[in-house]
């Protein structure tokens, strides 16, 4: 294992851009740290067997991180799932022997081939940029406070720090803002937090996630950053670096797909990103008619049923809820014609020409029947949990997310569910395991179901096909 | 009512869309509209306009009028009208060019028109001053929207490479409605307003005026009356127009307090220890407490409305000794207000270890009373549009006036003027003033319209005074080397 990169012969390849056949073997100046921004490609020659290997191993740890996010563990939990996943698949050994090298050499290359396979699409950038930057983040955590500098200073990042004079003209502003910061940090008392903390100055566009949550001093364009919230400003420079590299090797893509060895390497890795598609709506059955809607919400989640309930009630839904509801109602197999008649029906109080004006160009561009045509799929559980919040009047959304405590809790007990279930429901909800809530809200409204069959509701149309008996498909979800 | 509010809602939902299919590539059913609508006019018919009249102009119509007094409130008529004389083309230009000569802030610019026959026109893109007048002379839109500056002239988007045609700069813009206070307002619901709620429209600016000014540094801020139930603002400083959509939702998110749907009851929950920023906002808040919410809307009169507060606090027993204390009494508001804070306020929920802290709840019904509520999607996508200043909305043939944040306290929306009030001061003045003077004046300095266009000069004053310093700072450099 000497040089373990030499190439077999035949299965080398060497016209991409981004592998120098150059046959280098990895020098250890060349990692001086475990952490790496990824700014040059790997400087090593690879068989296309490692090539494949490597690309499923960051797979695995990517995906980890997506079921994790997905299920919102807590912080801790988060890290053990990490911990593990990257034991098994991705070590990254600390210090500087050969080992460590070789660890971090597959890092680097492993994320250069995902970023290959994962730049084709805007959505499978984003896809890659959101799990890449969770690892880098786990990552940077990891490490001391001296490897951290180590590697910062590689980067030669400017930062403006605040001087002490500053910080104490702004001393009370700081110090309200810092309440969080202090006590994660182990800290009481904020006033000596603020005192011994050193604070940068950074535009306010560097940290939208510190803006966004208020946890930062914003004054006049500047943000006063501690340095405990240091990853924030890091983690801005990664992703921006990382995503301008995407778009970039997505342009250059058409030239490496050339290589027919690579290509279907790279297909084949990009492929493992989903299980089960339920987005997939390329064959819309068009079994159900709009008259059997009624019948058949028994089976819907909560959050349709909730909308259904709503649209009868009101006779109206606002947009948000006849986007998350229209694109369910497809997805169960409302035709665009049977569709067209039960939210005409639906919306009882207004005339036909207004309905035809105002509303059947939107459910036919649903249908991808208008506008640019896109056959739009209908949303999973957690588009739903996290984009497009309901404010006043809106309907949309999950309930286990969305509504009181109260109201979550008054909706169970009037759906039958017993006062311990409701209790065990409402508490999971409260930790943030909205999925779970409703996982276990299908357990216990079906009984006859075994559980343990019931995954994780991911999406409403999943829950929708599990109560009409529907299994999921198993083949479809095991990625070998 | 119901068809108003609906109304409105659509014409949201149409930019909304628009801007999401734009989002990603061609929106073809517009094309075909700009298509269809270009034959239409090529033929230039009048009558297209007088098949179709506004509702509220329908019933104006008294059959015994002269056919000159149906003129004067035609609104075809009155619309053109103002299009001709009323509306500033060059300061408008000014200030979307933030120069005075053309370069790609205008140029490629996106500018969306809808039609009095609901033609809604995207992808509009003028190379001056002079072209976009003439477009909106002949067009006669009764709705201009601004949409972004694109890497490309908007109006050769059909014949560019998608790839090459993509967003990249807007104004930073928010857009309070009323209708998002309908769970708070006593006085009207939908697309209602009067001078009992307005006074949310004043809190809304002052809050988040202040807030873009000492905390994000930004100068040049325009608010703006939507012509009937809301405010808009548009951000104007470079650096805001250079915002990616990852900042702006973190501004959107860094302002909003009052979160929930229709079945949460508690919308505000905030940390005992104010951020600075919510600090100031809740000095403002204070002062607008008990005048707008405790007396003009009354929310501790009627059980109704007390109820809906009761049931913020998270603690059922207090709930209901409250409840039991206020049912059947008529006392007052104010003194409802300050028997549910000394509650509240006692010691014993101040220092118990569970459950939540009732002494701050007083406080976070402040803000969910009184705190501006935005509709975020407008302000956190660069690619979506918003009607522009100096429209005039066609339910209520309000011009859409800028409003002075300093003096926002007196602004009154319903002495706004209106299509048939312009035209009438012009008419007057003119009868009553011939004087060679008067005669070269511009027209809107001889109505009302005149303080409105003032403040909206000042402002445009302030950019170009700044591009102009800019560009002598970018000279002097230039000659040092
Ligand atoms: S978890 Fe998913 S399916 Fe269940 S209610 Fe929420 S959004 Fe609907
Ligand atoms: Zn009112």
């Amino acid at each position: 294992m000497s040089k373990p990169m030499q190439p077999k012969h035949q299965n080398r390849f060497n016209r991409t851009s981004l592998y120098k056949p150059t046959g280098e073997v990895v020098r250890h100046s060349e990692y001086p740290c475990r952490l790496n921004f990824y700014l040059r490609p790997p400087p090593v020659e690879i068989s296309v067997e490692d090539f494949e290997r490597f690309a499923l191993d960051r797979l695995q740890v990517l995906k980890t991180i997506e079921n994790a996010t997905l299920r919102n563990k807590k912080a801790d939990e988060f890290r053990r799932e990490m911990d593990r996943v990257s034991s098994e698949h991705m070590r990254m050994r600390t210090g500087h022997t050969k080992e460590a090298m070789e660890d971090r050499k597959k890092d680097h290359v492993s994320h250069f081939i995902l970023r290959l396979a994962y730049c084709r699409s805007e959505d499978l950038r984003a896809w890659f940029l959101r799990q890449e930057c969770a690892l880098f983040r786990y990552r940077f955590e990891l490490e001391s406070r001296k490897d951290k500098e180590v590697f910062l200073k590689s980067l030669d990042i400017n930062w403006k720090v605040v001087s002490q004079e500053d910080k104490m003209n702004m001393k009370a502003e700081l110090e309200s803002c810092a309440i969080w910061t202090a006590k994660a940090a182990g800290i009481q008392n904020v006033k000596d937090f603020v005192e011994n903390e050193t604070y940068f100055e950074v535009e306010f566009e560097k940290v939208p996630d510190l803006i966004g949550r208020r946890s930062v001093l914003v004054r006049r364009g500047k943000a006063f950053v501690p340095m405990t919230e240091q990853i924030s400003l890091v983690m801005d420079e990664f992703k921006a670096r990382l995503s301008k590299a995407l778009e970039a090797t997505a342009k250059a893509l058409p030239r490496m797909d050339e290589d027919e060895r690579l290509k279907p390497v790279l297909l084949n890795v990009e492929k493992q990103y989903t299980g089960k598609d339920y987005g997939d709506v390329t064959n819309v059955t068009g079994k159900v008619k709009a008259s059997e809607v009624d019948g058949l919400s028994q089976h819907f989640p909560l959050c349709m049923s909730n909308l259904h309930q709503s649209l009868r009630k009101d006779k109206h839904l606002k947009h948000g809820g006849r986007m998350q509801y229209g694109l369910f109602l497809k997805g169960i197999g409302l035709s665009v014609e049977e569709a067209l008649v039960f939210w005409r029906k639906a919306f009882g109080n207004h005339t036909d020409d207004k309905f035809q004006k105002e509303y059947s160009y939107n459910i036919r561009h649903n249908y991808g029947l208008e506008g640019r045509r896109v056959n739009y799929a209908p949303y999973s559980c957690m588009k739903i949990i996290q984009s497009n919040q309901p404010s006043t009047g809106d309907h949309h959304g999950c309930p286990f997310r969305h509504f009181s405590a109260q109201s979550l809790e008054a909706t169970l007990y009037k759906n039958k569910v017993g006062a311990p279930q409701v209790n065990e429901i409402v508490r999971l909800a409260k930790d943030r395991h909205y999925q779970l809530a409703c996982t276990r809200y299908f357990e216990v409204t079906h009984p006859e179901m075994q559980s343990g069959q019931v995954g994780t509701i991911e999406h409403p149309n999943q829950y929708f096909d599990m109560s009409q008996g529907k299994l999921p498909d198993s083949d479809a979800m095991t990625t070998d | 009512m119901l068809d108003v509010q609906a109304h409105d809602e659509i014409s949201d939902i149409m930019a909304m869309d628009a801007a999401e299919q734009n989002f990603f590539s061609d929106d073809d059913m517009t094309e075909v509209d700009r298509d269809m609508s270009k034959v239409h006019l090529n033929q230039a018919t009048p009558d297209r306009f007088k098949t179709k009249s506004f509702p509220m102009a329908a019933s104006n119509f008294n059959s015994k009028l002269t056919s000159m007094q149906a003129m004067e409130n035609d609104p075809v008529i009155l619309l053109r009208t103002f299009y001709n004389r009323f509306f500033p083309y060059k300061t408008y230009f000014n200030w979307l060019n933030y120069d005075t000569t053309p370069n790609k802030n205008f140029v490629q610019r996106e500018f969306s028109f809808t039609l009095a026959s609901d033609t809604y026109l995207r992808y509009n893109s003028f190379s001056d001053a002079e072209e976009l007048r003439n477009e909106i002379e002949r067009l006669q839109p009764v709705k201009i929207d601004i949409g972004a500056i694109y890497t490309a002239k908007p109006k050769d988007k059909k014949t560019i490479n998608p790839k090459a045609f993509q967003p990249v700069e807007k104004e930073l813009v928010f857009d309070i409605d009323m209708t998002d206070y309908d769970e708070i307002r006593t006085c009207c619901s939908g697309g209602d307003i009067c001078h009992k709620c307005w006074g949310f429209m004043t809190v809304a600016i002052k809050v988040i005026h202040a807030a873009l000014k000492e905390d994000f540094g930004f100068k040049h801020i325009l608010w703006v009356y939507s012509g009937r139930r809301g405010v808009h603002c548009w951000v104007c400083d470079e650096r805001a127009r250079k915002l990616n959509n990852e900042a702006r939702s973190a501004i959107v998110s860094y302002l909003e307090v009052v979160k929930g749907g229709a079945e949460m009851s508690r919308k505000v929950k905030l940390p005992a220890t104010l951020h600075p920023s919510l600090t100031r906002s809740l000095d403002i808040l204070r002062q607008y407490f008990l005048p707008l919410v405790v007396k003009d809307q009354g929310v501790f009169n009627d059980e109704k409305s007390w109820k809906k507060i009761l049931n913020i606090i998270p603690d059922q027993a207090v709930q209901a000794k409250l409840a039991e204390r206020w049912e059947g009494t008529d006392a007052s508001g104010k003194s409802r207000w300050d028997d549910l804070r000394t509650e509240l306020e006692k010691n014993e929920y101040a220092k118990r270890k569970t459950g939540d802290k009732l002494n701050l709840i007083p406080r976070d019904i402040i803000f969910q009373y009184t705190y501006p509520r935005l509709d975020d999607k407008v302000s956190t996508n660069i690619n979506h549009l918003l009607k522009s200043p100096f429209c005039v909305h066609p339910k209520t043939q309000r011009v859409c006036v800028p409003i002075n944040p300093d003096t926002c306290d007196q602004f009154d929306p319903f002495s706004v003027p209106t299509l048939q009030t312009l035209t009438k001061e012009l008419e007057s003045y003119n009868a009553a003033n011939t004087k060679e003077t008067d005669k070269r004046m511009a027209d809107y300095d001889k109505t009302s319209l005149k303080e409105y266009i003032g403040t909206f000069e000042l402002f445009v004053d302030g950019l170009l005074k700044e591009a102009l310093e800019r560009k002598r700072a970018e000279a002097s450099v230039s000659m040092e080397f």
